[in-house]
C-alpha cells in the first residue's frame, strides 16, 4: 500500500487516479495505483527503470489507447469527469492534457506550422492573425521566441536537440492545456539544455498542472513540490518533494534515494 | 577438360590454401604465446584461398575463349585441313562436326570430308586440355605460394581481404550500370539509322502511324511515321487511366492497412496485395479482354453510345490500373509504417483525430517513398504490353475518348519486331526509336520525381 505523508494539506486535485491498472496483454504493469495530482504545483513520478511510471503517466491523456494490447482499469477524473467515460471524448481530452515526450519530436514542419497544428485541428484559430499570435505567445512562454523569431519558416528539425524540446513544449502550450504530462523530458538533453527545460518548468508552474517523469532524482528535488516513487507497479511513497527526499519513510525509498539501487 | 573440372580444380586448390594458410597462422601462436596476430587466423587462411581462386579463375575465363582458337588454328595447320573447301558455311559445318566428334558430342560423322579432321581435332584438344589443366595448378601454386609466404604475424590480412571483398561487390554493381548503359548504346545506334531515313520532326509531331513494312525500304513515306497517337494512347492508358484506378486505391489500401487494420488481418492481406503484382500480365489481358471489355461495352451501349467497341483503352487502363495497386500500396505502406511512431504520437497527443495524423503528419513525412511508388507504378504501366494488345488493339488513334480502340508504344514495337520486316527497313527500326524515346521518357520521369521529392518532403530525422 502506498504511504503517503501526512503532513499534506488538501490539495487543488486537477486530476484523481482511482485504483488504475494497466495491463499489457496479460501482465499487469501498473497494480490499482491512485493519485491526486495538484494544480497548483510540479509533480514528479521517480523510480527505477520498468517501474511503470512512464505507463502510469500515459493513462492520464489515454495515449495507451495507441497501444493494442494495453488495457486500463480504474478511474481517472479531469475536474470530475471520468476520461474513460462514455461523455469524454479522447481528442479533447487530449487537448485538455497535454504531452511532451522523452525525445523531441517536432514534426518535419515549419517551426511556425508546428505551433499552428494544435490551435488549426482545434478550430482555436480562424485568421492568420490569430494564428500569428498564438504561435507567437507559445513560444514567449516556452522561452524560445527570442531565438527562432526570425527564422520561423525553417524545419522544426533544424534546430538543436534542446530547442526542439522546447519547441515541443511550446506545442502542447498552444492549444492551451490544463494539464502538460512530461515524459522524461530532459534524458536525451545535455546539461545546458536541460537546464533551460527546468527552468521553464518552473516558469510554467501555476499556470498548469504539471507532471513530470524523470529518471534523475536531482531533477525530481529541483523541479517539483511532490513526488510519487513508483517500484514495481505500485507508488511506494507519496509526498512533499523535501520530506521523500530528506525523510523517507519506506525502506525501499531511503534505498533508491541513497543510490543503493535504481 | 571442361572449365566445370577446372572450377573444382580451382576451388579445391582454394581450400588446401585456406587450411594452410590458417595452419600456418595458427603455428605462429602456438610456437610463441606471446606473439599476437595482427590479422585473425581466418583471414590469413582467406588471404591465401583469395589469390589461389581469383587469378585461377580469371585464367579459366581468359582459356576457355583462347583455348577454341588454338584448337582451331592446330587444327588448319594440320595436313589433313588441306581438303577443306576455302569458305563458307560447308567448311564450316565440317569443322564443327569434326569437333563435335573429337570432344564426344556425337557418335559419328555424316560428311565423310569430316571424318580425316577428326583425329587432328582430337589431338589438338587433348594437348591444349593438358597445356590447361597444368597452367592452371601452375598459376594456383604459384598464386598460393606467393600468397602463403606472406602470412606473418604482423601481416595485415584482414585489410587485403576485405579491400578483395569490396571490389567484388563493386564490380556486381558495376554490372547493372553497365547493362544500362548497354541497352542505350544499343538503342541509340539503331535510333540514329532510323533518323537517317524518317525525319525525326516528322516522327515526333506527325499524327498519322500506319507504317508499311511492304513499302520500299529506298524512299519511305514519312508522312506514316507519326507516332503523337501511339505516346497520347500510352499516357491516356498508363498514365492517365491507370492512374486514376491505381492512385487512390493503392493509397487507400495502404493507409487502412498500416493506420486501421489489425495487425493479423494485415498479415493475411499485404501478402494477398502482393500477390497481385506476381500475376503475369497475359492473365490481366485474358481479363481485360473477356470479362472487363464486354462489360464497358455493354455499360457504354446501355447509356446510348451505340457505337462501343470491345477494345477500348478504358478496359485496358482500368485492368492496368488493378495491375499496379500493388506496387502502389506497398511502397506507400511501407513509407508509411517506416515514419517513426514518435511523429504519430506526437500528433495523436496534442489531440489530433487519426485521419489528421494521418493526412498532416504522415503523409507528408512518408511522401519520398508514396511518389516513389507512383513513378515505379507509371513505369511498370507505361512498360506494359500484354493487357493492351489484347483489350485495347493494335490499332493508333488520336482521341481523347476512353471507349476509343487506342495503342500504345510498346505494342508498336512488338508489332513492328515481330513481323517479316528487315532490318534495314524503317518500319521495323521505328521500334528502335519508339523503344528510346520511351527510355528517355522513364528517364526523364524518374528525374522530376527525385527532384520533387526531394523539393517537398519532410525529413523527419
Amino acid at each position: 500500500m502506498t504511504v503517503i505523508h501526512d503532513n499534506l494539506e488538501e490539495t487543488n486535485a486537477k486530476m484523481r487516479a482511482r485504483d488504475v491498472s494497466v495491463y499489457y496483454g496479460d501482465k499487469k504493469a501498473i497494480d490499482e495505483v491512485s493519485i491526486d495530482i495538484s494544480a497548483d504545483y510540479v509533480t514528479a513520478f521517480i523510480g527505477p527503470s520498468g517501474c511503470g511510471k512512464s505507463t502510469y503517466l500515459r493513462c492520464f491523456n489515454r495515449m495507451n489507447d495507441t497501444i493494442p494490447v494495453a488495457r486500463v482499469t480504474g478511474t481517472i477524473e479531469l475536474e470530475d469527469e471520468d476520461i474513460y467515460g462514455s461523455g469524454m471524448d479522447v481528442v479533447q481530452l487530449r487537448a485538455r492534457v497535454g504531452m511532451v515526450f522523452q525525445k523531441p519530436n517536432p514534426f518535419p514542419k515549419s517551426i511556425y506550422d508546428n505551433i499552428a497544428y494544435g490551435p488549426k485541428i482545434h478550430g482555436l484559430v480562424e485568421k492568420k492573425a490569430d494564428t500569428d499570435e498564438v504561435v507567437e505567445k507559445s513560444l514567449v512562454r516556452a522561452g524560445l521566441w527570442d531565438e527562432v523569431k526570425d527564422r520561423l519558416d525553417e524545419s522544426g528539425t533544424a534546430l538543436s536537440g534542446g530547442q526542439q524540446q522546447r519547441l515541443c513544449i511550446a506545442r502542447a502550450i498552444a492549444v492551451d492545456p490544463e494539464v502538460i504530462l512530461m515524459d522524461e523530458p530532459c534524458s536525451a538533453l545535455d546539461p545546458i539544455a536541460t537546464a533551460k527545460i527546468e527552468e521553464l518548468i518552473n516558469d510554467l508552474s501555476g499556470r498548469y498542472a504539471i507532471v513530470i517523469v524523470t529518471h534523475s532524482m536531482q531533477q525530481a528535488a529541483r523541479v517539483s513540490q511532490r513526488t510519487a516513487f513508483f517500484h514495481l507497479g505500485k507508488i511506494v511513497e507519496y509526498g512533499r518533494t523535501s520530506d521523500i527526499f530528506t525523510n523517507p519513510i519506506e525502506e525501499r525509498t531511503k534505498d533508491y534515494i541513497t543510490g543503493r539501487y535504481g | 577438360m571442361s572449365p566445370i573440372t577446372l572450377i573444382l580444380i580451382a576451388i579445391g586448390l582454394g581450400l588446401a590454401g585456406w587450411l594452410a594458410g590458417r595452419a600456418k597462422a595458427w603455428s605462429f601462436q602456438k610456437s610463441d604465446p606471446s606473439i599476437r596476430l595482427v590479422a585473425r587466423p581466418n583471414y590469413h587462411a582467406w588471404y591465401v584461398a583469395v589469390w589461389i581462386v581469383i587469378p585461377v579463375l580469371a585464367f579459366i575465363v581468359l582459356w576457355s575463349i583462347v583455348a577454341p582458337q588454338l584448337v582451331m588454328q592446330s587444327v588448319l595447320a594440320s595436313p589433313a585441313a588441306n581438303v577443306l573447301p576455302d569458305f563458307g558455311f560447308e567448311r564450316q559445318s565440317i569443322l564443327s562436326e569434326a569437333r563435335a566428334v573429337a570432344s564426344g558430342n556425337a557418335q559419328a560423322v555424316f560428311n565423310p570430308d569430316a571424318q580425316g579432321l577428326v583425329k587432328p581435332f582430337y589431338g589438338a584438344i587433348s594437348r591444349y586440355n593438358i597445356i590447361g589443366l597444368v597452367v592452371t595448378i601452375i598459376i594456383g601454386f604459384g598464386g598460393g605460394a606467393f600468397a602463403f609466404l606472406r602470412v606473418k604475424p604482423d601481416f595485415r590480412a584482414r585489410t587485403r581481404v576485405e579491400r578483395t571483398v569490396m571490389i567484388v561487390l563493386l564490380l556486381a554493381s558495376l554490372v547493372a550500370i553497365l547493362t544500362t548503359f548497354g541497352i542505350f548504346a544499343s538503342l541509340v545506334f539503331e535510333t540514329v539509322r532510323f533518323f537517317g531515313m524518317i525525319s525525326p520532326l516528322d516522327f515526333l509531331f506527325g499524327t498519322y502511324w500506319s507504317p508499311d513494312p511492304m513499302s520500299s525500304a529506298a524512299n519511305p513515306d514519312s508522312t506514316r511515321y507519326g507516332a503523337i497517337p501511339l505516346f497520347w494512347g500510352t499516357i491516356f492508358i498508363g498514365a492517365i487511366i491507370a492512374m486514376i484506378v491505381a492512385i487512390p486505391l493503392g493509397l487507400m489500401s495502404a493507409v487502412y492497412l498500416t493506420q486501421y487494420a489489425n495487425p493479423r488481418l494485415r498479415a493475411w492481406v499485404k501478402p494477398a496485395l502482393e500477390i497481385l503484382a506476381g500475376v503475369p500480365t497475359v492473365v490481366y489481358g485474358y481479363f481485360a479482354a473477356l470479362t472487363v471489355a464486354p462489360v464497358i461495352r455493354d455499360a457504354a451501349v446501355a447509356v446510348g453510345i451505340s457505337n462501343a467497341s470491345t477494345e477500348s483503352a478504358l478496359a485496358a487502363g482500368v485492368v492496368m490500373g488493378v495491375m499496379i495497386i500493388p506496387f502502389v500500396s506497398s511502397m506507400a505502406d511501407d513509407s508509411i509504417a517506416a515514419v517513426p511512431s514518435a511523429m504519430r504520437d506526437g500528433s495523436l497527443a496534442m489531440g489530433a483525430t487519426q485521419s489528421e495524423t494521418i493526412k498532416r503528419v504522415l503523409f507528408p513525412a512518408a511522401l519520398p517513398g508514396i511518389v516513389a511508388g507512383v513513378m515505379l507504378a507509371v513505369s511498370r504501366a507505361i512498360g506494359e504490353t500484354m493487357i493492351v494488345v489484347m483489350a485495347a488493339s493494335t490499332a493508333a488513334n488520336l482521341s481523347a475518348n476512353p471507349l476509343d480502340r487506342m495503342t500504345t508504344v510498346t505494342v508498336q514495337i512488338v508489332k513492328m519486331l515481330t513481323g517479316e520486316g528487315s532490318f534495314d527497313h524503317p518500319a521495323t527500326l521505328s521500334a528502335f526509336a519508339l523503344g528510346f524515346v520511351l527510355f528517355m521518357v522513364t528517364l526523364v520521369l524518374n528525374f522530376i520525381a527525385l527532384r520533387v521529392v526531394k523539393r517537398f518532403r519532410e525529413a523527419y530525422d
